[in-house]
């Protein structure tokens, strides 16, 4: 059996090529299921979604915790979430990224395939939505389904569910991919460490869960500790400020959902803070002089 | 008046909440804050705000929040405020930050309770115009046609085949001390009826725009466009309610046309040119009244 895991972020529609892979193992004589982790992710957010494939008729249903492959459609996950954990040995990663596979550093050395699925997703849909494209690197890194197949299961999925010509573009993601991805081995320097979680004990939970703001060993809990949770790494496009440009009506200081722009220099300019910027663009298309540009990150 | 400027530069709603990029409520609840100030004690209903910005133990809000349940928002916020009463801590901010379907369907019995006794808090309606935190499902305050998972398009229906519920009149119907209704795009306004509610005593209840590019299929840098078009196409108007007076804060100066408005939102992409002009008679009669109660008081205090 074959297991799959992918990181993904939310929107980025991570279940949808899930879905898509197992109907591509399906063409190919496979039984096979795909599922979501069940979650609150907003948009953005890592999430993971699993496909399972195997001759046989499946009978196993719960998540996926020593996958045969793991496919990483933005490789700023692999600092956030430790994505190699339980990954065999003798399967592979497939990365969205701009590095070469020697630049990977997953934690263990193995089998990796990266491309750049954000470009081709510009190139080819215009969006950067990398889900159908990341299938193609998974074709060219396992060899577990041919491309073909993958064309197939991504017209099946996406074109049953956004339309017939939508469906048939994302397959071509897919083959663009297929074409630039690149095999090799990673690195297996880094020291993979899954986040701790604040577990108090009985004795310690506060009365009816009011938790005051505290240090613990996983970090702040309680008022104001989302700040531990940096949302950088979330975007794809960045806001350049061009401060001559600026008139420092704070439209943007105002509008900005993160508060990551702030008043620095006694009021007289702005700092955007981008361990928090999503790079949603708002700041960009409200400012009335035009001192904000948003660029690809 | 109060104005942007104004606002204090430390954030009682901090950054690392998980919200989608260009989220509205997000942007109107940082400032909100601002606003309330440090003395202020928040509940939150079940919602996208409670899930992406307090999810035990993280915790965006720098001031105390309380979550129980879904459909009880006003009359939890109407105890707490009752609690500190007792603790004397009369000078305390309690604020409700419900979704709108925490408000316009499943809290409407609590809310309508805690209006008619007068209960001492903010309420405030997010108003994202459909249940978001569990996928984009229809609400009574989604719009008429917008596409949801539960209003699909197709065959037999083509979105939601009712309009919008108008919870303001409802507010108004209690002849609550102060409801208002307002839109991030006119800060300004916006400011000034978060520091009016927070100034005054009783019942106050504030509706908000909040855009919602995921739910409503639209590109995250629109939120603001949206918000603004929104009330220059007359689909949402300013409007506040004091001492029984009804004020209209902004009149629609066309800048927009309600096709831009829609063009720019998936949630209405199948749009037939029948259902745009569905949508234009309900404006114009949702204005008709608001003139009419307008003119109607002209007369009365012009009488006296
Ligand atoms: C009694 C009850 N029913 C259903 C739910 C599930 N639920 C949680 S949040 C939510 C939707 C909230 O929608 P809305 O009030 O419009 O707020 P939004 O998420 O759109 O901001 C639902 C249905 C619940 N928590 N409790
Ligand atoms: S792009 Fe969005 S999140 Fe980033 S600074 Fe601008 S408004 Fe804030
Ligand atoms: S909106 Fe533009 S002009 Fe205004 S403060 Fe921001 S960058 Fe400066
Ligand atoms: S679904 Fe809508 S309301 Fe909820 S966090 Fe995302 S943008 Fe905000």
């Amino acid at each position: 059996m074959y297991e799959v895991r992918f990181h993904g972020r939310g929107g980025q529609g991570a279940v949808m090529a899930a879905q898509a892979l197992a109907s591509a193992a399906f063409k190919e004589g496979y039984y096979a299921v795909a599922f979501p982790y069940f979650g609150a992710e907003r948009r953005g957010a890592p999430v993971l979604a699993f496909t399972r494939m195997d001759k046989q008729k499946i009978r196993r249903k719960n998540q996926v915790y020593n996958p045969s492959f793991v496919v990483i459609l933005d490789d700023r996950l692999i600092d956030l979430v430790n994505v190699s954990e339980g990954l065999n040995p003798s399967g592979a990663a497939v990365v969205n990224t701009r590095k070469s596979p020697e630049e990977i550093d997953l934690g263990m050395e193995i089998k990796v395939g990266v491309v750049d699925a954000t470009s081709v997703a510009l190139e080819v849909l215009g969006v950067p939505i990398t889900n159908s494209a990341i299938l193609g690197a998974f074709a060219k890194t396992t060899g577990v389904v041919s491309i073909e197949a993958v064309e197939e299961g991504i017209r099946d999925i996406f074109g049953g569910r956004i339309g017939k010509e939508a469906g048939e573009k994302n397959a071509k993601a897919a083959r663009v991919a297929y074409d630039r991805t690149v095999v090799g081995t990673s690195r297996g320097e880094k020291k993979m460490v899954s986040k701790k979680q604040w577990l108090p004990t009985v004795q310690e939970l506060p009365l009816g869960l009011a938790t005051r703001s505290m240090e613990t060993d996983a970090g702040l809990v309680g008022p104001g500790s989302f700040v531990e949770n940096k949302t950088g790494s979330w975007r794809t496009f960045k806001p350049v400020f061009n401060r001559d440009k600026c008139v420092m009506c704070l439209l943007c200081w105002f509008y900005c959902p993160e508060g990551a722009i702030k008043r620095v220099d006694g009021g007289k300019t702005l700092e955007f803070d981008f361990d928090y910027c999503k790079g949603c663009g708002i700041c960009a298309e409200e400012c009335p002089t035009k001192a904000i540009e948003m660029v690809r990150d | 008046m109060i104005n942007i400027k104004d606002l204090p530069d430390e954030e009682l709603f901090t950054a690392g909440h998980t919200a989608c990029p260009g989220c509205g409520v997000a942007l109107v609840v940082r400032n909100l804050m601002k606003v309330l100030g440090k003395d202020t004690v928040v509940y939150l209903p079940a919602n996208c705000l409670l899930v992406f910005s307090a999810t035990y133990p993280l915790d965006a809000f720098k001031v105390p929040y309380l979550h129980l349940l879904f459909e009880n928002s006003a009359v939890a916020a109407g105890a707490i405020r009752r609690a500190l009463k007792r603790l004397g801590k009369e000078h305390v901010n309690v604020v409700a930050l419900a979704g709108d379907g925490g408000t316009a369907d499943i809290g409407m019995q609590a809310l309508s309770g805690a209006a008619e006794r007068n209960e001492d808090i903010i309420y405030v309606m997010v108003d994202n115009e459909a249940y978001m935190n569990t996928g984009i499902q229809r609400s009574g305050s989604t719009p008429f046609g917008a596409w949801t998972t539960t209003t699909p398009v197709g065959k037999k229906i083509m979105g939601k085949t009712e309009h919008k519920k108008d919870v303001m009149k409802i507010m108004m119907a209690h002849d609550v001390p102060y409801a208002a209704t307002a839109s991030p795009a006119f800060p300004a306004d916006m400011l000034k009826k978060f520091e009016k509610a927070k100034n005054k005593e009783g019942f106050r209840f504030l509706q908000i725009y909040t855009t919602c590019p995921t739910g409503w299929r639209a590109p995250s840098e629109k939120t603001i466009t949206l918000a603004k078009m929104a009330v220059e196409t007359g689909i949402f108007p300013l409007l506040e309610y004091e001492n029984g007076l009804l004020t209209v804060n902004y009149r629609p100066k066309g800048k927009y046309t309600l096709e831009e408005y829609l063009k720019i939102q998936g949630r209405f992409r199948h749009f037939t040119p029948e259902m745009v002009e569905e949508v234009k008679r309900w404006i114009d009669m949702r204005w008709k009244w608001i003139r009419t109660i307008e003119e109607g008081q002209k007369v009365v205090s012009g009488g006296e």
